[in-house]
């Protein structure tokens, strides 16, 4: 069985990132896995980090941040024993605050985040959309993203989640995302784990691993087909713009 | 100096005016205005004659255009004189050219009113040179991430211009513009009673909004359109209110009636987000003294122009085309509300297409995700035909987690409306019903001009 927490998702419901929770259900059922998805609704509420795999923050208004950080504070021992476990816990677009040290807004004023994440934010002046296309880890695992940016990133040290091929990132030399163990901050949208199924199906395999069930095989090329075939659209279409640009 | 610059503008805007009324009657809605601010900074400040009490902005994310061509159609029914960018140009330029035509050569505004449907982006602006004492704010929604990114981009822009000296008209149902009650304007709200339309959201996947105030669970009671209907925050309360004076109840689709205060109105268009469009029409002209036998007699005339729905013969097939904003899933939610309502068999071609407004270029489709497919599915559709030149499989997956057969689709990656027409040759279904942005809609009408 699979535990995934759906952090907040009236709140955190910005750009139909409620896709990346089908996605990782999808997935899961290819893989034969079994799901359970708890939603935490409202800030008082509890999340049970012993019973759970995978917690899922997507992409809110940078103004819910502090309420969200002053939340998950009441919670902190129980996150950070969470965290320390190497438990996953998947972070998009401008919920990447909530983990990092410090977040600048536009108007001058700033707020604490968890301090998970060794990086810094600035809300942006103006929005920045792009198409996003990046590899992670050792493995250059490719993923094709859109990228509305509101909030900028600087990395203090090297714990950057992938390298941009196409795009802007964290807008901090080629850095895109940043991972603290499998604390995981993309600005990827798209929703990202419906893009992308085969980052998406190493998640679920680590999420399973790390409470001792290895899951040995592989889902088919095929099932990924058409994520496969609008990738190789949208590496065309950056093509195209790089020619003009 | 000042006004040296003001008045060689309007001689410019009016001479610029009056070459394109004569060359192309109707275009260069922004011309006149444009050229005038090339010569003077602060042009539409310089105009004399206004009564601000009696300008009157109409902004927000959907509705501005209906609303405004509906509320100048009543004040125009009940005789009063009214300057308006009806041409839909919301710009600080549309305005101007709207003003340079409806005044003196001594830049004396002629009308009594001035109502004008006004980009939320640039209200401020607009404000700062023209300080309307009536804001009408329609909703806010998610829209055109590209330039907005979040609502409270466009929340922060309009409460910037909002003081204690004007009146705003706030819909009742819409969270995030009810808040701004709290500024200390006169606060007119509007709203809609629960109809046969009302529909509600229980699903474990519905998601609904943060609330405005303390950015806590919005909760919906049920919902007169996707974002807008009863509600209340899950933590402060806040909620809408109980019993306010412009309310459309006894609403009627059977015979195209609804009442208002103890008037009962006829509609000739029937989807519920028009009948927010009535209400707030009738708000606003009840404000200005306007009777409610003259607010009816306009609603008989109304005729709403720029429509989102548009029929084209093809061989033996009709393709009815629905217009969708870019990157709004309110309006592609509505679009596929519209086609679920017929329940006969049918072809849905779906273009969601790439964002090419401004650059960088890019691929969104993931508001497609924010969008209820139940009933589009259960709708009798015999193939989806999603095209596009790079987001035609995006688009085809978005479907697939909604629940559609993959056999049922065709991925169709072009824009080439030949294809498109060819794939369309293939089915005996003479239905089809077609979503797209407008230029590709055009392509198709300049398509089967050809073949004529």
């Amino acid at each position: 069985m699979l535990n995934i927490v759906w952090a907040y998702p009236d709140i955190l419901n910005l750009h139909g990132d409620r896709g990346n929770l089908f996605a990782l259900e999808r997935v899961a059922k290819l893989l034969g896995i079994e799901t359970k998805v708890t939603k935490i609704e409202k800030y008082n509420e509890k999340i049970d980090f012993k019973n759970t795999d995978i917690i899922l923050f997507n992409v809110g208004e940078v103004k819910v941040m502090p309420t969200l950080v002053y939340a998950l504070e009441a919670q902190e021992k129980e996150l950070m024993e969470y965290i320390e476990a190497g438990k996953i816990i998947i972070l998009i677009g401008t919920t990447g605050c909530i983990m990092a040290k410090e977040t600048l807004r536009a108007d001058g004023t700033k707020f604490k985040g968890l301090g998970v994440l060794d990086m810094i934010c600035t809300e942006r002046k103006d929005v920045y959309g792009n198409d996003l296309h990046f590899t992670i880890g050792e493995e250059n695992t490719e993923i094709m993203a859109n990228q509305i940016q509101l909030i900028d990133t600087k990395l203090n040290s090297d714990i950057a989640l992938g390298k941009v091929i196409y795009g802007m990132g964290n807008n901090d030399g080629n850095s895109e995302g940043a991972k603290y163990k499998n604390v995981i901050f993309t600005n990827a949208l798209g929703p990202v784990l419906v893009k992308n199924p085969w980052y998406t199906e190493k998640l679920v395999k680590l999420a399973m691993a790390n409470k001792g069930e290895e899951i040995e095989n592989a889902i088919e090329k095929e099932e990924f087909e058409i994520e496969l075939n609008s990738m190789e659209c949208i590496k065309k279409f950056i093509e195209n713009k790089r020619k003009e640009e | 100096m000042k006004k040296i610059k003001f008045h060689i503008a309007l001689i410019v805007g009016k001479t610029i005016a009056f070459i394109v009324n004569i060359i192309a009657k109707g275009r260069g809605t922004n011309l006149s205005g444009k050229y005038a601010y090339k010569i003077c900074k602060n042009f539409i400040k310089e105009f004399k004659n206004i009564d601000y009490s009696k300008v009157v902005f109409i902004t927000g994310t959907n509705g501005k255009s209906t609303t405004n061509n509906m509320i100048i159609n009543a004040l125009k029914t009940a005789g009063k004189t009214v300057t308006t960018n009806l041409e839909g140009a919301n710009l600080i330029t549309g305005i101007a050219t709207a003003m340079i035509k409806n005044s003196t050569i001594t830049g004396k505004i002629k009308t009594e009113y001035m109502i004008f449907e006004t980009d939320e982006r640039y209200l401020k602006q607009t404000f700062d040179q023209l300080p309307a004492k009536n804001i009408c704010i329609t909703n806010l929604q998610k829209d055109q991430v590209q330039r907005n990114g979040e609502p409270d981009f466009i929340y922060q822009k309009i409460k910037a211009v909002l003081n204690k000296d004007m009146t705003i008209y706030v819909n009742n149902e819409e969270p995030r513009v009810k808040s701004f009650e709290d500024i200390g304007c006169k606060v007119v709200y509007y709203g809609i009673e629960r109809n046969d339309k009302s529909f509600e959201k229980n699903d474990f996947y519905d998601v609904t909004l943060p609330c405005p105030k303390c950015n806590d669970k919005v909760k919906f009671q049920y919902y007169n359109i996707d974002n807008v209907g009863k509600f209340k925050c899950v933590n402060c309360g806040f909620k809408s209110e109980d019993d306010i004076e412009y309310f459309a109840k006894n609403i009627n689709y059977e015979d195209n009636t609804f009442e208002c205060g103890n008037t009962k109105y006829t509609m000739n268009y029937t989807q519920p987000f028009f009948l927010y469009n009535y209400v707030l029409c009738i708000a606003i002209c009840k404000n200005f003294g306007i009777s409610e036998e003259k607010i009816q007699e306009s609603f008989n005339t109304f005729k709403n122009i720029g429509g989102r729905l548009e029929t084209i013969k093809y061989k033996d097939k009709e393709i009815k085309y629905i217009r969708i904003k870019q990157e709004n899933p309110e309006t592609l939610q509505s679009a596929l509300d519209y086609v679920s309502l017929d329940k006969t068999n049918k072809i849905l071609a779906i273009g969601l297409e790439e964002l090419k407004d401004f650059k960088p270029y890019y691929t969104n489709t993931f508001y497609g995700f924010d969008c209820d497919y139940k009933e589009l599915i259960n709708s009798n559709i015999d193939k989806y035909i999603c095209f596009s030149e790079a987001v035609a499989y995006d688009s085809a997956n978005i479907l697939i987690y909604a629940g559609v057969e993959k056999d049922k689709i065709k991925v169709l990656p072009t824009e080439e409306i030949v294809d498109i027409l060819e794939e369309l040759d293939k089915y005996d279904t003479k239905n089809v019903y077609l979503i797209t942005w407008l230029h590709a809609y055009e392509a198709l009408e300049r398509h089967m001009e050809k073949l004529k």
